[in-house]
């Protein structure tokens, strides 16, 4: 079992594509933001609708009920599929399917929103997310929506250019992935582990000058096909 | 093939596909259609062509399966990943909404979701109705059961809204205006109809709560003022609006009894499966739910607390809502003849 949250989502065309649930912090956190704007909108719809009387407090009630109920819908509705606070943390409500969150699962997921709330303070909903690994609440199960981050996150660059060399071993499938790996790896490792990482694959790099790195970097490239100085 | 190769070969398709792509999305974005791309000789590119969208998708769907089998370097497979997750979004996005969607939903979809559900509607209609009932004979026998659903003040405040001085029926002398008492009624029972639901999820034990605690509500209230002499007011007060806004309750709590019964026995699916499924059917009801509030709260707001219309007025009206109700719940949308059905199925 893998440490990582990725939800696999199957496209009809047999494609696996993978998906980053977000987890209770940063979406407790959105939440308090978009209390925030709610309540924001009630005050000032508050100042505008309070000279009007009758017809102000009405507006002012369905403007409540509108708020309570279906800001998030909407806002789920849009092309961002996000709330404000949602879109602030980088978070998207998306179909477990990978697809666009459709009006009916949007509404489905809201109204429910009263049984993740219960019996106070999102207690069902905060427990259902700590117990699954996709991090859904009541309303998303029933629902079939998933909250993930909007954008992934490039673990992996291109590959640094060092010269081409070829390994003094053959190398099995599993270790050229690994290799390859490390090196798209390299913009993001400090050049210490970087270099003891690659202390660790000495029996693949031939003896030639240069520091374990390098060598290592030129098995890499050799690997995803380089020869010699230049072209592929 | 090597990476290298691969990436040179395919590059070209990507590249297009990316561009098809920001231009679908903008298309769909109208605000940021000129801000971008404005200095790109390009700018005036022939209209998107859809059939060769399908095709570059299919194209990257396949290099991103050969990438990964192959193990290729994983900012390629993250690259070609990312391209082939926005082109299933775009793909595969419903796009079916609008005027046409709603009109189907009205006069086909809502009713036959409803009658699809008859024997959920039976069982709420009697969570419902029988605690409604004992409740109002129990204090129609004895106006003093009240104070067991509510204090003194309220019961105070129900025989003012009814009384014969009351300026408009059905509420206390400190609320206003039609329009106040519109948005009140509806924040308040759009509220308990999405309760009566969203219970459902609590193995239905919600929804019968919520059901059986408005029907003993109600059923005091009415025979609380029944008792004290205030039933014509009353039931004319309630008779219209209550086609629409007890039958809505009844029907949310329905849908709450579906999602509680789907999570107690899936059958042949997983819980969460049957959960699903349940939520995907009784959303349709749940949308007419929240249209016949919106109708009940107008009407309770205009119509039912105008004391000007003589109640016989009002029960005449209200009759003929709630045959509307009934009719149009038991009747529209249903397929025309054999044929037809077949078509529908």
């Amino acid at each position: 079992m893998s440490l990582d949250t990725l939800y696999t989502a199957e496209t009809p065309e047999g494609i696996a594509l993978s998906l980053r649930p977000a987890g209770v912090v940063p979406r407790v956190l959105a939440y308090g933001i978009d209390l925030g704007v709610r309540l924001g909108i009630y005050l000032a719809a508050t100042l505008l609708a309070l000279p009007f009387g009758g017809m102000g407090r009405a507006l002012l009630l369905v403007t409540y009920f509108l708020l309570e109920w279906f800001y998030p819908v909407i806002f789920e509705l849009t092309r961002a599929g996000a709330t404000p606070g949602k879109r602030i943390f980088g978070l998207q409500v998306v179909m477990d399917s990978g697809l666009p969150v459709t009006p009916a699962a949007a509404l489905t997921r809201n109204l429910l929103r009263t049984a993740d709330f219960f019996p106070f303070l999102y207690a069902f909903g905060a427990v259902s997310m700590l117990l699954r690994r996709d991090f859904k609440r009541l309303g998303d199960l029933a629902a079939g929506t998933l909250v993930v981050y909007s954008d992934n996150v490039a673990l992996h660059g291109e590959l640094p250019s060092a010269a081409a060399t070829a390994p003094a071993r053959a190398l099995v499938p599993r270790e050229q992935a690994a290799i390859v790996a490390w090196a798209g790896r390299a913009s993001r490792l400090t050049p210490a582990r970087l270099d003891e990482l690659a202390e660790l694959a000495r029996s693949v790099t031939p003896a030639q000058p240069g520091d374990a790195t390098q060598r290592l970097l030129g098995v890499a490239q050799w690997l995803v096909g380089r020869r010699g100085g230049g072209s592929p | 093939m090597t990476p290298l190769q691969f990436e040179s070969q395919y590059a070209p398709f990507w590249q297009e596909l990316e561009l098809a792509l920001d231009r679908a999305e903008k298309k769909a974005l109208p605000k940021k259609k000129n801000e971008p791309k404005a200095g790109n000789p390009q700018a005036k590119p022939p209209p998107l062509d859809g059939a060769r969208l399908a095709e570059l998708y299919r194209r990257s769907c396949e290099h991103l399966a050969l990438a990964q089998a192959r193990a290729y370097p994983i900012h390629l497979t993250q690259r070609l990943e990312s391209l082939t997750q926005r082109a299933h979004r775009l793909i595969y996005r419903r796009h079916d909404y609008g005027l046409a969607r709603l009109k189907q939903l009205v006069l086909v979809d809502f009713p036959q979701s409803v009658r699809a559900h008859r024997w959920y509607l039976l069982a709420a209609t009697l969570l419902f109705a029988v605690p409604m009932l004992a409740a109002g004979w129990a204090t129609w026998r004895d106006p003093g059961f009240i104070l067991h659903l509510a204090d003194a003040q309220q019961a105070q405040e129900f025989d003012n809204m009814y009384d014969e001085g009351a300026r408009a029926l059905g509420r206390s002398r400190d609320a206003s205006t039609d329009w106040q008492m519109f948005g009140f009624y509806v924040m308040h029972n759009i509220g308990i109809g999405f309760q009566c639901f969203a219970g459902g999820l609590f193995a239905g034990i919600g929804s019968v709560f919520f059901l059986v605690f408005n029907g003993v509500q109600i059923g005091g209230v009415a025979g609380y003022l029944t008792a004290r002499g205030h039933s014509e007011n009353f039931y004319s007060f309630v008779v219209t609006h209550g086609a629409f806004e007890l039958t809505a309750i009844v029907l949310a709590g329905a849908a709450g009894l579906r999602l509680g019964h789907a999570l107690l026995a899936p059958g042949r699916h997983t819980r969460l499966e049957a959960l699903k499924r349940a939520a995907r059917d009784t959303i349709v009801v749940v949308y007419g739910v929240i249209g016949m509030l919106l109708v009940a709260a107008a009407i309770e707001a205009f119509w039912s607390s105008a004391r000007w219309i003589a109640p016989g007025v009002k029960y005449g009206v209200g009759g003929a809502c709630w045959l509307l109700v009934i009719a149009y719940l038991g009747w529209q949308g249903r397929p025309r003849t054999a044929e037809g059905a077949a078509d529908a199925g």
